[in-house]
């Protein structure tokens, strides 16, 4: 309609209504992470279509509620979006040798872990980085920057704010990441995923307020782990899923992720 | 059922509390359905998108926050983005849309339905208090599951009309319902 394109803002009535688009909805969620205004108009908004919604209300068939009730009994729930049992979350330090453009190092050329429940993740961790080609990982468990083919990959793995975080996949299998908030940027590895048949592979998304995306398919796992990916780009609000998609990876993320993890902290 | 007690409960849900999801459902289930059919209007579907919204809450029920609004606003924003879902996903399918070009017909037909199901005096009288563009547009879109440009070719005005009118109307429908319920 017009040459340039409005402020998304005046989305927020049409938004509130879920009157819009899937793109709309995307272009207006990706303003509304960053727009803290934003939000509160569209709470209240929301409690305008709410009382629209009450002033239609209606009895429902008599066994609606009983079904309802039946069926939950056989769905399982989504877990917190906050860290629960099963999402252990540790401040990850790792002191490499050598010249690094960030951080300070300590004198031993070593690098050290704030937990033992940390020190064993990232063993798996760097296991699979290693069983998968990543040469740089060695025995001593010294990371050798200047080996490491992904610079990108050294600097998330070494930033001052790396936090580690683990979650289980479905029916079976971990996948562990180390997320940067400063890069934006996490690393993720996996850990006795099923293996899939040939023509599917695992697929890595972001999701979130700015849109699904994807982050790439993972690679063929080997000795049941698959090497370390880097995703770029997160964006506040944002989750990873993980998904069996096709060989040529899936444009969109089907509904059933065999993993999502908050990766808000 | 106070907003509060509401929140506590589908905080009960969140834990896996079976009863305290039927108690939740009970005091919810009139208004999703009522919201789900108004605007799926099959009541065959209705039912069907109702089952889905109340089995979202019970598996989403972890994602509620509270300082973002109501229980109850986070019930009815479920119910109603999956009835406008399932109302769009049968407009591709079916043409219906093609049916629904004469603004007249979509127009009368979705205000029709509401008008005989509008039994809350106050919400109607407020509906009644917006200029006709903002009722129109407000009425199409919520009721009507339409997006902001399908209501903006419904009634023959600019898009950027129609969203910012879907504002002001809705602004205006909040300050005249009053914070409170």
């Amino acid at each position: 309609m017009r040459p340039r394109r409005p402020e998304p803002h005046t989305l927020a009535g049409a938004y509130a209504m879920d009157a819009v688009a899937r793109a709309d909805r995307v272009r207006f969620e990706r303003h509304l992470a960053r727009c803290a205004a934003c939000a509160h108009e569209l709470a209240e908004l929301r409690e305008a279509t709410a009382r629209l919604a009450g002033a239609v209300a209606a009895e429902p068939p008599g066994d609606l509620v009983r079904r309802a009730v039946a069926s939950a009994a056989r769905t399982p729930q989504l877990r917190p979006a906050v860290p629960g049992p099963a999402v252990r979350r540790r401040v990850l330090r790792i002191y490499l040798p050598g010249s690094l453009e960030h951080g300070r190092w300590p004198a031993h050329p070593t690098w050290s872990l704030r937990s033992g429940l940390a020190i064993a993740l990232a063993a798996v961790f760097l296991a699979a980085a290693a069983a998968s080609g990543v040469t740089a990982l060695t025995a001593a468990h010294r990371l050798g920057t200047a080996e490491l083919r992904d610079h990108q990959i050294a600097r998330v793995l070494t930033a001052p704010d790396a936090i580690m975080l683990t979650a289980r996949a479905r029916p079976r299998g971990t996948a562990t990441v180390v997320m940067s908030h400063r890069y934006r940027s996490l690393v993720l590895t996996t850990a006795g995923l099923p293996p899939l048949p040939a023509g599917r592979r695992y697929q890595l998304w972001l999701m979130g307020p700015s849109g699904d995306r994807s982050a790439g398919l993972l690679p063929i796992p080997r000795g049941g782990m698959t090497s370390p990916v880097i995703a770029t780009g997160l964006a506040s609000g944002d989750w990873i899923g993980l998904t069996v998609a096709p060989e040529g990876g899936s444009p969109h993320p089907p509904s059933s992720p065999i993993l999502m993890l908050n990766l808000t902290t | 059922m106070p907003g509060a007690d509401l929140g506590a409960l589908l905080g009960e849900v969140a834990k896996g509390d079976q009863a305290a999801f039927e108690a939740l459902c009970s005091h919810a289930a009139a208004t999703v359905f009522g919201v789900v059919r108004s605007v799926v209007r099959d009541p065959f579907q209705a039912e069907e998108v109702c089952q889905e919204v109340l089995l979202e809450v019970w598996r989403c029920a972890s994602r509620f926050r509270p300082g973002r609004g109501s229980a109850l606003t986070w019930v009815t924003t479920i119910a109603h983005r999956r009835a406008v879902d399932r109302v769009r996903a049968e407009r591709r399918l079916s043409e219906r849309e093609q049916r629904a070009a004469t603004h007249s017909i979509a127009y009368d037909e979705v205000a029709d339905t509401v008008a005989a199901r509008l039994d809350r005096e106050r919400v109607r009288r407020c509906l009644g208090s917006l200029t006709e563009l903002q009722r129109e547009s407000v009425t199409l879109a919520y009721y009507g599951g339409y997006t902001f440009r399908e209501v903006a070719g419904l009634l023959g005005v600019p898009e950027g009309t129609v969203k910012t009118r879907m504002r002001d109307g809705l602004i205006r429908l909040r300050d005249c319902l009053g914070a409170r319920r």
